[in-house]
């Protein structure tokens, strides 16, 4: 990681590159830093800032190759709606294990698991949901997907194997959609950027890990709700703004 | 009752057969062949979905032995994605009780095992990054999933060191203080089956089946208090001097 002046330049890994949102965050985030996104699937387009690589993240040394040197891995929890449940449960699971387990070995610092804020959907929409409530996923399988890439994580991040950051994004919402017409749990694009780049330089423009852990609160695992200032927001990203300087834009 | 055995013919599995054919119709599954004609039998991999939904139809109650510990994608496959298909098929089919199976730390991983003790089966899970517990850690909660959603009970026996009380040859050497006899743990899956689901404090509820140890490091005290477990092998020639 370089932190020459202002700016600072990382190396980052961006997994399930086949969804719109990695494909977008990776090329909002290529101007910035050396991004890398990869998919268990070929990408029929090209890539333009960034370079795509192609992997299983399956159990062997590629997976390694694949982190090896990065400063960040910014790991996606969507899964695929065309596959079938056991294969979407088999990534959100086995390929989030492969994948923790390179990045620890390969010593990568910095690993942003993106979930979603799905999994406390059941509480009811005038209960103050902070990052102390408990999830409570449905069985749709996104929701199992979500949260068990989360669970995951956890437990990498409970034996200090990892330093986690889970982001739980709030409904994606695109260009040209009015607030009004969002949820309450709408998340705009570019507020979901920020919150990515406010994770991942959390601390380090400090003294390393330490500062880091400082930074965000904990070591090892840290949970943070993100979601758009929209009127009546359900999630209360309040954790976010101190530990991270998140700051969505306001949005009436 | 009826009562699907998912992986049927592992360590454990004759030992569960023994104490529930007495009692009840079983269907018998594993991966693997074997031999027993006294019941009806199918072969599956528990993580085949349509497979595993296809033989729960008609059952009254899953019995889910099926475990993998030392390869990477089998573990998932089996520990984690099988106890989901468990769940998928009794919830399709409106069975309403899964007993399912793990070791001791797919709750009580390190950062209990290694500071604590009187380690309560409702402690929150905390099982660590080893493939064996983490993969039956992530089949527990999905399992606890299912239950919040829908009508079905999940009774999880945890397990870790079965023993043969006839067995002397680690007399007076202490043992691992989470140990219990085969015929033991086969019984605790009879009083799984037939607790009545009313009686239980939720739709899934986790039971710590060792005997009585004066280690105190694990507490079974849930299991003979709800379940009315009560191990008959001490096994206490392992843990006492006097026995070498």
């Amino acid at each position: 990681m370089e932190s020459s002046g202002m700016e600072l330049y990382v190396k980052i890994l961006i997994t399930g590159g086949s969804f719109l949102l990695p494909q977008r965050l990776a090329a909002a985030l290529a101007g910035a830093h050396d991004v890398v996104l990869t998919a268990r699937s070929e990408l029929d387009e090209d890539a333009p800032g960034h370079r795509f690589l192609r992997s299983d993240l399956g159990h062997d040394d590629a997976t390694n190759e694949l982190v090896r040197g990065m400063d960040v891995i910014v790991h996606s929890g969507e899964s695929d709606e065309d596959a079938t449940e056991s294969e979407r449960l088999d990534v959100a699971m086995r390929c989030t294990y492969n994948l923790l387990m390179a990045a620890a070995a390969e010593r990568v610092p910095c690993f942003i698991y993106l979930g979603s804020l799905g999994i406390l959907g059941k509480y009811d929409e005038d209960m103050t949901i902070t990052e102390r409530w408990r999830p409570v996923p449905t069985t749709d399988i996104s929701d199992v997907c979500y949260h068990l890439g989360e669970f995951v994580c956890r437990e990498f991040g409970r034996e200090r194997k990892a330093s986690v950051v889970c982001l739980r994004l709030g409904d994606l919402v695109w260009d040209g959609v009015e607030s009004g017409e969002a949820n309450s749990s709408a998340l705009y694009f570019d507020d979901a950027v920020q919150a990515v780049e406010k994770a991942l330089s959390a601390g380090e423009h400090g003294a390393g890990p330490a500062a880091r852990s400082q930074a965000l609160g904990k070591p090892g695992w840290n949970i943070f709700h993100i979601q758009s200032s929209v009127p009546k927001a359900r999630f209360a990203t309040g954790a976010a703004e101190t530990h991270l300087g998140y700051s969505p834009a306001a949005r009436s | 009752m009826n009562v699907l055995i998912l992986g049927a013919n592992g360590m454990l599995g004759p030992f569960v057969v023994n104490a529930l054919e007495a009692d009840h119709t079983l269907r018998l599954t594993d991966v693997n062949d074997f031999e027993d004609s006294r019941h009806e039998y199918f072969k599956l991999d528990v993580s085949d979905l349509d497979a595993v939904v296809d033989a729960a139809e008609g059952m009254d109650a899953i019995v889910n032995l099926s475990v993998l510990r030392p390869h990477r994608q089998i573990a998932f496959d089996v520990n984690a994605r099988g106890a989901y298909n468990a769940m998928e098929a009794a919830v399709r089919h409106s069975i309403p009780r899964v007993i399912n199976t793990g070791p001791h730390f797919t709750i009580a991983g390190p950062t209990y095992e290694d500071l604590d003790y009187r380690i309560g089966p409702d402690a929150p899970s905390a099982s660590g990054t080893y493939l064996y517990a983490l993969t039956k850690s992530l089949g527990q909660e999905i399992s606890s999933v299912f239950t919040e959603n829908h009508d079905v009970h999940v009774l999880t026996l945890l397990f870790y060191n079965f023993r043969d009380p006839g067995d002397h040859s680690t007399d007076g050497q202490d043992v691992i203080p989470y140990a219990v006899s085969w015929e033991d743990a086969g019984r605790a899956f009879g009083l799984a089956l037939t607790v009545g689901l009313d009686t239980l404090p939720s739709r899934c509820e986790i039971f710590y089946i060792f005997t009585d140890l004066p280690h105190e490091k694990f507490s079974n005290e849930k299991a003979k208090r709800i379940l009315g477990w009560q191990p008959q092998d001490r096994l206490e020639h392992l843990w006492r001097k006097g026995s070498r």
